[in-house]
């Protein structure tokens, strides 16, 4: 085979995958882009581009509360968890201490055990510290979760991280603190940029949790907040198909202007020697 | 500045002895090599002297403090690594100056070291890059200069030439020597190559299975090797080693091997030699193959000290010719080095069985003609059969 007929053939088997992975995709925005109330089944191309359905969803959906719940959820969990995995997984990853085997697995089980079994307990637990209804109750179970993956993907890069980089700062005289930051967290950039746009998307998507913890409306998150758009408005198709791109566009924005990072930072770091 | 002393120190990793009982003594400003064929063990004493594995037995010093429990940043050590380890997230600067901000140095005092290590190295221009925008030897050069800035009483290496090429291996060897001497820090240098090991060291430790051979100047491995190890890891093209008997020849003495017999001299004129007492004995011979000549070239050469040979295969690479014969019988002795050049694993047993002679240019011998080799009586190595050890 030559190179050229290979590269054709992947091409189609890429082409299609990606056409199944998008034609869904594709189908909710061009939905949301109709002109408003049209019952658009299928795949049909907007006349024009409606914005109107944005703006009406927007208003009756209330999204503006929806976002801002899941923004302060997101970036908290984010932002704690991404210092704690830092954290676990270099020392489960460089540093041999009593019980680290043990300790890791149950880590693990954090990462085995699905949320639909944890989560009528976790109501009962935070109901008892008069937490449910509150963000505690979204924001710091998530963080569990989280960071029991976020150890696992750092402890897996530290690992792999070639140890005389760390012994030659430590020869260089620095301590483990300073080892972490100042050596290998700048060269683990883009791993754990890769885990903030992962634990980001997964938060930000989390609906089974927010459904039993939050009853309030001012906290609904923004899945939460579809899900009781969508039972207002079953037969507005255009409708809950802006509500769905306001809901999904966050994520997008994140993984994109992320995305030039990290790959970036895939290709410089990786290598020493 | 400062002595570096090995005190019976020893390493274990669960089962494995990587390291036993390993007397050394460096001198102030000295450069120490550690050579010895994969897995015997030169890493592992590195690392103890670092202080990046704990030591199982013994003690380790660094000048007149006793290390052994100090975590690396406090014994006052620079190393260079095989990958260099550069911070691959910093400009070279900051790779020069992180050892310095660790220690608290000035931050007026940083900028003037750094620039003077680079300068010495010849890294001005290449301050703001970053590894990864550098050659390999430019890499290497900056691992020497972060390793340098610090003015470290003991510089580690651990075979920092071996991601070079063979053009700048030479050039960096040199290199690393100018800056040994000019700043006179000691040394500790790590290498499996024995050219580097004989150019570089002032003395050369032989290491095997974690253990020491020998400790001495390359001219006292090469002239006084302690034992059939070190006498076949040493030179290149390696002894040429066969099994003999030693026997009485007039009022001197004889050894016999193969189809040869040459004269080994009366024991008076071997002074430093136990040889006398294997009279009668099968021993183990060794002759370096710049010892013997083409004996028409060689003219006066006593008889008893020529060996007929027929010539199986010459090569001729301008500055010598190799002429291969037909030796004595081949020898497997547990205490012999394997193909220390590591690259004739093929030819590695027909080595065994043919002696190789480093000839003079001038030499007409041609593959099939029977010649005669001079061999100077003192180029003869006698080892005990059994414990390998240098018996003359
Ligand atoms: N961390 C370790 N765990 C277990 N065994 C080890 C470890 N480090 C070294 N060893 C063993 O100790 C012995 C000596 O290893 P060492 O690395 O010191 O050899 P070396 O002389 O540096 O070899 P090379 O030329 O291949 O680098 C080897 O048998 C090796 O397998
Ligand atoms: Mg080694």
């Amino acid at each position: 085979m030559t190179g050229r007929g290979d590269r054709a053939v992947n091409y189609v088997i890429l082409a299609s995958f990606s056409l199944i992975a998008l034609y869904p995709v594709a189908g909710i925005v061009l939905a949301a882009f109709q002109p408003p109330g049209s019952a658009a089944g299928g795949f049909s191309l907007p006349s024009e581009l409606h914005l109107a359905n944005f703006a009406e969803a927007w208003t009756q959906g209330h999204f503006a509360s929806y976002l801002r719940s899941s923004l302060i959820v997101a970036v908290s969990v984010v932002f704690v968890s991404t210092l704690v995995s830092i954290m676990s997984g270099y020392a489960f990853g460089t540093m041999t201490f009593a019980g680290n085997k043990v300790l890791f697995y149950l880590f693990l089980l954090g990462l085995m055990v699905p949320l639909e079994g944890l989560v009528i307990p976790l109501y009962f637990d935070l109901r008892a510290l008069s937490l449910t209804d509150t963000y505690w109750a979204l924001i710091l179970p998530q963080i569990g979760l989280s960071v029991a993956f976020g150890t696992f993907w750092m402890r897996a890069f530290f690992l792999a991280t070639p140890r005389s980089l760390i012994e030659a700062a430590a020869i260089d005289g620095a301590r483990r603190w300073s080892i972490l930051w100042r050596v290998l967290v700048p060269f683990a950039r883009p791993a754990v940029l890769t885990m903030m746009v992962l634990i980001f998307m997964w938060t930000w998507n989390e609906f089974l949790l927010a459904l039993v913890m939050v009853s309030s409306e001012s906290l609904r998150t923004a899945p939460l907040g579809l899900a009781f758009f969508q039972g207002q408005h079953v037969s507005d198709v255009t409708l809950l198909a802006a509500g769905a791109v306001i809901v999904a566009l966050p994520v997008v924005v994140v993984y994109i202007f992320l995305q030039r990072h990290f790959i970036r930072g895939m290709i410089s770091g990786s290598v020493v020697g | 500045m400062a002595t570096v002393r090995f005190e019976g120190a020893g390493k274990r990793f669960g089962g494995v002895d990587a390291l036993v009982d390993l007397h050394l003594d460096i001198e102030d400003g000295e450069l120490a090599v550690l050579v010895g064929p994969s897995g015997s063990g030169k890493t592992t004493a590195l690392r103890l002297l670092a202080g990046l594995e704990s030591i199982t037995s013994g003690h380790v010093w660094i000048g007149d403090k006793q290390v052994d429990a100090l975590p690396p940043r406090d014994r006052d050590i620079a190393m260079v690594f095989q990958d260099y380890a550069l911070y691959p997230q910093m400009t070279v600067y900051k790779n020069l100056a992180f050892g310095l901000r660790m220690r608290k140095v000035a931050p007026g005092d940083i900028d003037g070291q750094v620039l003077t290590a680079a300068k010495t190295l010849g890294l001005e221009d290449l301050l703001e890059r970053r590894p990864r925008e550098l050659s390999g030897g430019q890499r290497q050069r900056v691992a020497l200069g972060r390793a340098l800035v610090r003015q470290p009483q003991v510089f580690l290496m651990d075979e920092p030439l071996s991601n070079l090429d063979a053009k700048l291996r030479t050039q960096t060897r040199v290199e690393i020597a100018r800056i040994q001497r000019e700043f006179g820090i000691t040394t500790v240098y790590v290498t499996h190559d024995q050219i580097e090991a004989m150019t570089l060291g002032r003395r050369v430790a032989v290491m095997r299975d974690g253990r020491l051979q020998q400790f001495d100047s390359p001219k006292g491995l090469y002239d006084r090797p302690a034992n059939l190890f070190v006498a076949s890891f040493i030179g290149s093209p390696a002894m040429n080693i066969t099994e003999g008997s030693l026997e009485h020849a007039g009022d001197g003495l004889a050894i016999a091997f193969g189809d040869h017999r040459l004269a080994v001299g009366r024991p008076e004129s071997r002074p430093d030699d136990g040889i006398g007492a294997y009279a009668g004995r099968k021993v183990l011979l060794g002759i370096r193959p710049e010892a013997m000549a083409d004996a028409s070239l060689a003219l006066g050469t006593p008889e008893d000290r020529r060996m007929t040979v027929r010539v199986e295969l010459r090569e001729d690479v301008g500055s010598d010719v190799y002429a291969y014969f037909e030796g004595g019988p081949p020898v497997s002795n547990p205490g012999l080095a394997e193909s220390p050049t590591g690259d004739d694993d093929e030819a590695g047993g027909n080595r065994r069985r043919t002696f190789v002679a480093r000839l003079s240019p001038q030499s007409k011998a041609r593959e099939g003609d029977a010649i005669q080799i001079a061999i100077n009586d003192r180029a003869l190595f006698f080892f005990d059969p059994d414990t390998g050890v240098r018996i003359g």
